[in-house]
């Protein structure tokens, strides 16, 4: 025991010789604290299962920082944080979660602590906020489909072909198309909304969606699953991680990057500025941000890499190589985020998409 | 000793339980943001927003369709399987009860996906169905279906009261019916479903009410034809605004709520003079099988029917699903199949705990939930005053409830006020919410039974001098021993599978196997949901066979 503590303090002391923006000096004071406090509470959206890994190489870096790690459904994660802020309870220290808009806003509405990450130097530009809100993983919005179903010239390669293969050829599609219903799922609404500023044909997809009468099922693991196992085809717009973790046990499933842009959303994390744990809470994001880390999370699949010399394929290096680095689209942290937050736009946006997609459906 | 100073007591602290989160709902509902925020204003814009919107309507109108659509389709079937399982000689009766639970093993949300992965466009038994007649006569994701399916799964929750009261009621009444020449589905029909009505009604209600619930199945299997119902609507309404809004989804729970009000006015009106159906009396007598002669074999195979369509197709698609890595069309499921779902469920610490601690939520939280129902249960018995009103009117409104709005509603209650704030962390909160949201069905399950108690016997007990604590303790309860009883393992499933309501009390160190499922389904991973359902099932079945052969023992 005293062995692997000694070994995990020199692994601190290694990682702490190779780092620039802090001095070694400060950050052992946030060590030091980290310790006292004793734990650390992290809320995300991920299994613990995939989760487990990270808690665990995490440990061995800081065995006296306990990590109190609990899987909330998105929404429930926003509800749960929003409400014990009001109640002034205990929350969690850092709060990671996947709706980008959601994140910003309340970061905007302070509930953030500043901090400036170690690595900081290392990360995108683009991937941080005021040094509070930071992208720590990533994930593409893909096409999936079924290899036994469409090939060759049914299966669309970009946005583009998408609309022309449902214009000329649509039968092979009709009724077997998945999406997010965006109504219910604000991550399937943001996909959509960037795929209106980066698609000058945007609206004929909802349109062509409509005549082909797509469906619009609850959850990316049932659309996934129900493309695998042939009973639809086609599935738009769906997470790039959970794709791979399907099609990792589904030879019948495809992906497939769109090459005309793929946009890529970040799962964003902050220290929460009531954290009872503020030096723990910084080692963890600290951590999260870390080569090591990263390259756990890419290794189970939970996410895409933000930190470019993780190698994997769950990395933008990768998706660079198969579609072009300027095809790309990381959705930038700011608050372009909060425009459709705004309940007239968002509601306008709705209707003239739902009217879209219901179509000839019924 | 009085009794009226802990009857008030017990009577005002179900009230509490009640109306804390509902009131916290109502007051959300008549807000224009959330409660807790100083900007939000007093007002009824919520409801101006869903009373005008094509949705709501639509969705109220889908509500009610699958309201009566179960009323219509359960309570004949559960009030007709009770009688062949608990009066007649059907072959196999004692094995097949356990059967009749099978459906409430696990949510509606399970249950959905199992017939989705079963019986959807691809599912195993659509695809050897093709095979076998070359097409595929069935579509699980039309409303009929749903309306049937969910018909079919609560077929347990009327069997369950009505069984019990069959249970308690002597043979001494059929007998005089068969002797006058009766045949069995006449003594069926004119002699024991009367005898039972107070437990039909109350089933009808919940069952009623369970249909305009419904989540679940319409959520997964709905959204192919655009069905969605109330809770549907709300769980939609979430994210219309992009933050979630919290006085929309109270509007329409409080329309839910409101729907109630009807519904326990007509149950009571119909249930006046409950005296009428006491059966319990001070004379003894014995049960006898009621002889169907050859329809035993017809009802043997009614019910087999059920079993299959109901319990083997659902089941066997979750069931499938944790032992593969995929399935469908052109999958080789042999060569799929695979150990790793349920390796990962078990190496997993925070799965482990989540199992324990259902286990202990459904077996020593469910039999303290039956100890309150109990208590409740007498508060109401033989009492018509303002506090037994009030109580038997409040009893359905959790059950009207969303499980999304529910779950809300109690993690606020454990936030906001104390002493409930002390607990808020601790499996108690857990404890408290599923025991206030599955009161109704536990209370009229030991109301069902406690009504068939004859007042003579309580009476004869007083003359004699007992006081009221005897009456209770030496005369009623022992009377209903097997009604309390079979309240413990309906409760105990109820626990074991509650999927929504634990969702935001969900802490390292009190997770629940529901509250998991949640969140690993919305994650995506669903071979861990369908791995840790199988457990869950599995679990339950253990624990139901041992509660059956003691609840046997006890009955004999």
């Amino acid at each position: 025991m005293k062995f692997v503590l000694a070994a995990a303090l020199a692994l601190v002391a290694m990682n702490s010789s190779n780092a620039k923006s802090a001095s070694d000096e400060s950050y052992n004071t946030i060590i030091a604290a980290a310790k006292t406090e004793g734990k650390v509470v992290l809320y995300a959206p991920i299994d613990s299962p995939a989760m487990r890994p990270l808690i665990e190489d995490f440990n061995r870096r800081y065995p006296e920082v306990e990590v109190e790690f609990s899987d909330l459904q998105t929404t429930v994660l926003y509800n749960r944080y929003l409400s014990e802020m009001a109640a002034g309870v205990p929350s969690a220290d850092v709060v990671w979660n996947t709706p980008m808009d959601l994140q910003f806003k309340l970061v905007q509405d302070g509930y953030a602590q500043e901090y400036i990450v170690r690595e900081k130097d290392k990360l995108p530009t683009w991937a941080s906020w005021e040094n509070k809100l930071y992208a720590v993983s990533l994930d593409p919005a893909v096409f999936v489909y079924n290899k036994a179903e469409i090939s060759g010239d049914t299966l669309p390669q970009s946005h583009a072909e998408l609309v022309r293969i449902l214009e000329t050829n649509p039968d092979p599609f009709q009724g077997r198309i998945v999406s997010y219903d965006i109504e219910k799922a604000a991550g399937g609404f943001m996909m959509v909304v960037q795929d209106l500023k980066n698609f000058s044909d945007f609206w004929k997809i909802p349109d062509l969606f409509g005549k082909t009468a797509a469906q619009f099922p609850s959850g990316s693991g049932f659309m996934i699953e129900t493309v695998g196992s042939g009973e639809n085809v086609f599935g738009y717009n769906q997470l790039g991680s959970a794709a791979s973790k399907g099609a990792a046990g589904n030879a019948n499933l495809g992906i497939v990057y769109p090459k005309d842009y793929t946009v890529v959303l970040a799962r964003t994390a902050f220290i929460s500025k009531a954290a009872r744990s503020p030096n723990a809470a910084k080692l963890l994001l600290d951590y999260l941000l870390s080569e090591q880390a990263q390259q756990i999370i890419v290794d189970n699949q939970i996410a895409y890499a933000l930190r470019p010399e993780v190698e994997g394929e769950l990395t933008l290096k990768t998706l660079s190589e198969k579609i072009g680095a300027d095809k790309v689209r990381p959705v930038k942290i700011g608050p372009d985020l909060l425009e459709y937050l705004d309940a007239n736009k968002r509601t306008e946006f709705l209707q003239k998409w739902q009217q879209a997609v219901a179509g000839t459906q019924q | 000793m009085k009794l009226a100073a802990p009857r008030t007591l017990a009577g005002a602290l179900t009230l509490v339980a009640i109306f804390l989160p509902i009131g916290l709902i109502v007051y959300q509902s008549l807000l224009s943001g959330a409660f807790f925020e100083p900007r939000s204003e007093l007002g009824f814009s919520a409801f101006r927003f869903i009373l005008s919107d094509p949705g709501f309507w639509k969705a109220l109108g889908n509500s009610m369709l699958m309201g009566i659509s179960m009323l219509v389709i359960a309570v004949p079937l559960g009030s007709f399987f009770a009688f062949l399982l608990v009066r007649t000689d059907t072959p196999g009766r004692k094995y097949m009860e356990p059967f009749m639970l099978a459906p409430m093993l696990t949510s509606p949300v399970v249950l959905a996906f199992g017939y989705l992965i079963a019986a959807g466009p691809v599912g195993f038994y659509s695809i050897w169905t093709r095979q076998l007649i070359g097409t595929v006569p069935w579509n699980i994701y039309s409303p009929i279906s749903i309306a049937i399916i969910g018909g079919l799964i609560h077929v347990p929750h009327v069997y369950i009261y009505t069984s019990t009261a069959l249970k308690n009621l002597a043979s001494d009444i059929e007998e005089a019916a068969r002797i006058s020449g009766a045949s069995p589905l006449r003594v069926a029909w004119d002699v024991s479903l009367p005898m039972i009505r107070p437990a039909l009604i109350f089933s009808s209600v919940l069952v009623f009410l369970a249909g305009v619930e419904t989540f679940g199945l319409v959520l997964i299997l709905g959204n192919r034809m655009d069905f969605d119902t109330l809770a549907v609507y709300l769980y939609k309404l979430t994210n219309r605004l992009g933050v979630p809004s919290y006085q929309l989804m109270a509007a329409v729970a409080v329309v839910m709520l409101g729907l109630t009000i009807p519904l326990v006015t007509v149950q009571r009106f119909l249930l006046r003079g409950e005296n009428r159906f006491a059966s319990l009396k001070g004379k003894g007598a014995r049960q006898r099988p009621v002889q169907l002669g050859s329809f035993r074999w017809v009802a043997f195979a009614i019910v087999c029917l059920w079993a299959i369509v109901t319990v083997v197709v659902p089941l066997s698609g979750v069931t499938l699903r944790a032992f593969v890595t995929s399935w469908g069309q052109g999958v080789d499921l042999i060569s799929s199949l695979t150990l790793e779902n349920f390796r990962i469920v078990f190496s997993e610490p925070s799965m482990l705990r989540a199992i324990k601690n259902s286990i202990l939520i459904g077996v020593i939280g469910g039999a303290l939930s039956v100890a309150c129902y109990v208590v409740i249960a007498l508060v109401l018995h033989r009492k018509h005053d303002g506090l037994s009103r009030s109580v038997d009117f409040s009893l359905m409104l959790p059950r009207a409830l969303p499980g999304v709005a529910a779950g809300l509603a109690f993690f606020w209650a454990f936030l906001f006020f104390w002493p409930l704030t002390e607990f808020r962390t601790t499996l108690f909160s857990v404890w408290l919410a599923y025991t206030v949201v599955w009161l109704p069905y536990g209370v009229k399950l030991v109301q069902t039974a406690l009504i068939q108690v004859s007042s003579e016997l309580e009476e004869a007990a007083r003359s004699v001098g007992a006081k009221p604590w005897q009456v209770i303790f030496d005369v009623s309860l022992p009377l209903v021993r097997f009604g309390i009883l079979s309240s413990w393992v309906l409760v105990f499933i109820a626990f074991e599978r509650e999927y929504a309501t634990g969702v935001y009390l969900l802490n390292t160190g009190t997770e629940v196997v529901g509250a998991m499922l949640v969140s690993l389904a919305d994650g995506g991973s669903i071979n861990m949901v369908a791995a840790l359902s199988v457990i869950n099932i599995t679990l339950v079945c253990a624990g139901m066979a041992v509660a059956l052969r003691f609840g046997i023992k006890l009955h004999d």
